[in-house]
């Protein structure tokens, strides 16, 4: 699938081929592949539970925790894009967090300001990993785990083994508002990997990105700075990672220093379920969003069923191999067959 | 740091300078850290206290860097490290449990679990050509469950009560338990020389066997060591069945200093086994790796650790520290590249 995703990705669609051919492609695709997947997925988890699914407040609950998983795999998208990794973001997201609750309720400071203080927070600690990574031309691999464990202290250090809760309750209300029975956290989750899209797709230091990413030797041929997108993309991780932190914050109405432990894998497998290739060049904000979808339904599954928690990280797990050698095998075929 | 490539008929063309080795650099970064831990907490040396404990942890831990090294070599990761640890814990504990197997059959029924699932990434990565990311991420994801549901149902709760006669005196004893007559041996624990002989082993394959030499090559370009007929798939599947067998080894390790197999066995692995490779100078892209430099790294950061732990620092301020000394020690390591560079000496 990391290869075959190639012709299937945000990038503009090219000159339309004859309609059957372009139907077969539409099939192959394996954002096809995991709308399939979610959509028998949601139908076969509503009739085992007799449509409990479908009620008002599972449908909203199963939403509001769409939103900060689709997020987080964005963040790790943006950097997978350049052919590098983010293991900071899930720590970022707690530390995001817990400076934004320190601000609202030690520091005075409104709501507006503090949640536009968490996600420049984000941008400027991914910038700081963007630079390093650019400077001292270490792996972003080894960067990245060594910022991982200076943020880990410092979102500790922030309020230690302490929760802040009631920070403000305009942030709590809209954490728990809905639009046409959609919470309003998962819109703007929405909203943001639309705005993703429209960078990869259609902006000029996107596509310079993706060309980085794609071929860093052709990218600085064609007169493309590799240090700039490379800069550019942990900052936009780091930013993704403040928005994450900021829907936390709505949804849940309290924070501790844990917040963001359970993120980091979730980060990888959702791209990677996604079809995003780890060699870079290649993103797929769709299958991304999808991925975090799936995986958020056996989430659920597991709640209805009261089965026990371990059993998610299993399947997790066994779903992200099975597409890994789904897509090698798919690979292998259609090489034999051409 | 590439000393390991230079083939023997080739002599070098400049001697590397002093301080243009990096090992050198870890030993006086050692050295100094003692020396400045001891002047600020004199308990620092105190034998019961801080060294014996010490010295089984950078057992465990040197352990855990080799495990991590044996697949940076082909330039792969193993995500799985503390899972496989887990499961190969577990093996050894069900043994003891349900058989009553001693020590030793324990500790080989343990080393074989890690091998197996070492092997079956291997596999994987060597049949589909997949990033070996993520074929240990997902395994790690899968591990984790499987790990909690195994000791769900085959213990109580998240460990096994008995421990195979011996392994308490692994955790509690040093020689200087041991006496023939009046000469005792030195304050040292019980796990040091299993991890010395890890050490060694691994150490003399990578330098002179002739498996540890091609996996060198495959690590350095797979499709020149593939043209040149060295078995790279295979290769690759035996490099990570080491990784997993030193995992196990890790494993088995921590639960002799815990005292018990439980669940949580390999829990805070994944960022030690990056940090003393790395540390040491084993690069990540491949074909070079420093088992000394790891043992190194390894002994550098555990006495921080017990440095800061003295000194009374959080758990926070410890980490805070971790990292910003794994980033110094990596930025000089760079400047001290980029100088060697200059001075047309190879680094």
């Amino acid at each position: 699938m990391t290869s075959t995703v190639e012709t299937t990705t945000t990038r503009p669609a090219g000159p339309p081929a004859a309609p059957p051919s372009r139907l077969r492609r539409t099939v192959r695709t394996s954002e096809f592949t995991l709308v399939t997947l979610a959509v028998i997925g949601f139908v076969a988890l509503t009739l085992t539970t007799d449509g409990n699914m479908l009620s008002a407040g599972t449908l909203a609950a199963f939403f509001r925790f769409l939103a900060v998983p689709m997020i987080i795999g964005l963040a790790q998208m943006v950097v997978l894009a350049i052919g590098q990794m983010n293991l900071s973001v899930g720590v970022l997201t707690g530390f995001c967090a817990m400076v934004a609750a320190w601000a609202m309720l030690e520091a005075g400071l409104p709501a507006p300001l503090a949640v536009a203080g968490a996600m420049l927070l984000g941008a400027a600690v991914g910038l700081g990993n963007g630079l390093l990574v650019v400077f001292t031309r270490i792996n972003a691999f080894i960067v990245t785990l060594a910022t991982m464990t200076i943020i880990d202290g410092l979102r500790y250090g922030v309020n230690g083994p302490g929760t802040y809760q009631d920070y403000s309750a305009g942030l709590a209300e809209l954490g728990q508002a809905s639009v046409l029975g959609l919470p309003v956290v998962f819109l703007i989750a929405c909203a943001v990997a639309a705005m993703v899209w429209f960078f990869f797709a259609r902006t000029v230091p996107g596509r310079h990105l993706l060309a980085s990413g794609g071929s860093p030797f052709a990218a600085r041929l064609s007169g493309v700075s590799n240090d700039r997108s490379i800069v550019l993309a942990h900052a936009l991780s780091g930013l993704l990672a403040g928005v994450a932190a900021v829907l936390t914050l709505a949804q849940s109405g309290s924070v501790n220093a844990t917040i963001g432990d359970d993120l980091l894998l979730p980060s990888f497998a959702a791209p990677i379920i996604g079809g995003v290739a780890l060699a870079g060049g290649v993103v797929s904000v769709l299958g991304t969003c999808l991925a975090a979808f799936i995986v958020r339904l056996v989430d659920v599954a597991q709640a209805q069923f009261a089965i026990n928690r371990r059993w998610v990280d299993l399947i997790v797990g066994a779903v992200v191999l099975g597409v890994v050698l789904s897509g090698a095998i798919r690979a292998k075929l259609s090489r034999r067959s051409s | 740091m590439k000393q390991e490539d230079t083939t023997p008929e080739q002599p070098p063309p400049a001697r590397l300078p002093l301080w243009a080795n990096p090992r050198i650099g870890l030993v006086v970064l050692l050295i100094a850290l003692i020396a400045l831990f001891t002047t600020l907490r004199p308990a620092f040396l105190n034998t019961q206290l801080t060294l014996v404990p010490m010295q089984a942890d950078i057992s465990v831990y040197a352990v855990v860097g080799l495990s991590q090294l044996a697949v940076l070599s082909l330039g792969h990761m193993n995500m799985a490290v503390g899972r496989m640890a887990a499961m190969s814990a577990f093996a050894s504990g069900l043994l003891h449990d349900r058989l009553d197997a001693p020590l030793i059959l324990a500790l080989a029924g343990g080393l074989a679990m890690g091998a197996l699932l070492g092997a079956l990434a291997g596999l994987i990565i060597a049949h589909t050509g997949v990033n070996s990311f993520v074929v240990t991420l997902a395994l790690d994801f899968a591990l984790i469950g499987l790990v909690s549901l195994l000791y769900a149902t085959f213990t109580d709760g998240v460990a096994f009560n008995g421990l195979p006669a011996g392994m308490s005196a692994l955790r509690t004893d040093t020689f200087a338990d041991y006496c023939a007559g009046d000469v005792c041996g030195p304050e040292i624990p019980l796990l040091a020389p299993i991890a010395l002989i890890a050490v060694l082993v691994v150490g003399l394959l990578f330098r002179w066997s002739r498996t540890g030499r091609e996996v060198l090559m495959a690590g350095s370009n797979a499709k020149a060591a593939q043209l040149s007929g060295i078995p790279v798939r295979l290769r690759t599947i035996q490099a990570h069945a080491l990784s997993g067998l030193l995992a196990g080894l890790a494993g088995f390790l921590l639960s002799a200093n815990n005292g018990s197999f439980s669940a949580g066995v390999g829990d805070g692995f994944l960022l030690p086994s990056f940090l003393a490779p790395v540390l040491g100078g084993t690069l990540l892209v491949g074909g070079a790796v420093s088992v000394l430099g790891t043992v190194l790294g390894t002994a550098i950061t555990q006495v921080i650790y017990k440095g800061l732990n003295l000194l009374q620092f959080q758990v926070d301020e410890l980490k805070l520290y971790i990292g910003l000394v794994l980033l110094a020690a990596l930025s000089l390591d760079r400047v001290r590249h980029v100088l060697a560079e200059r001075r047309g000496v190879p680094a």
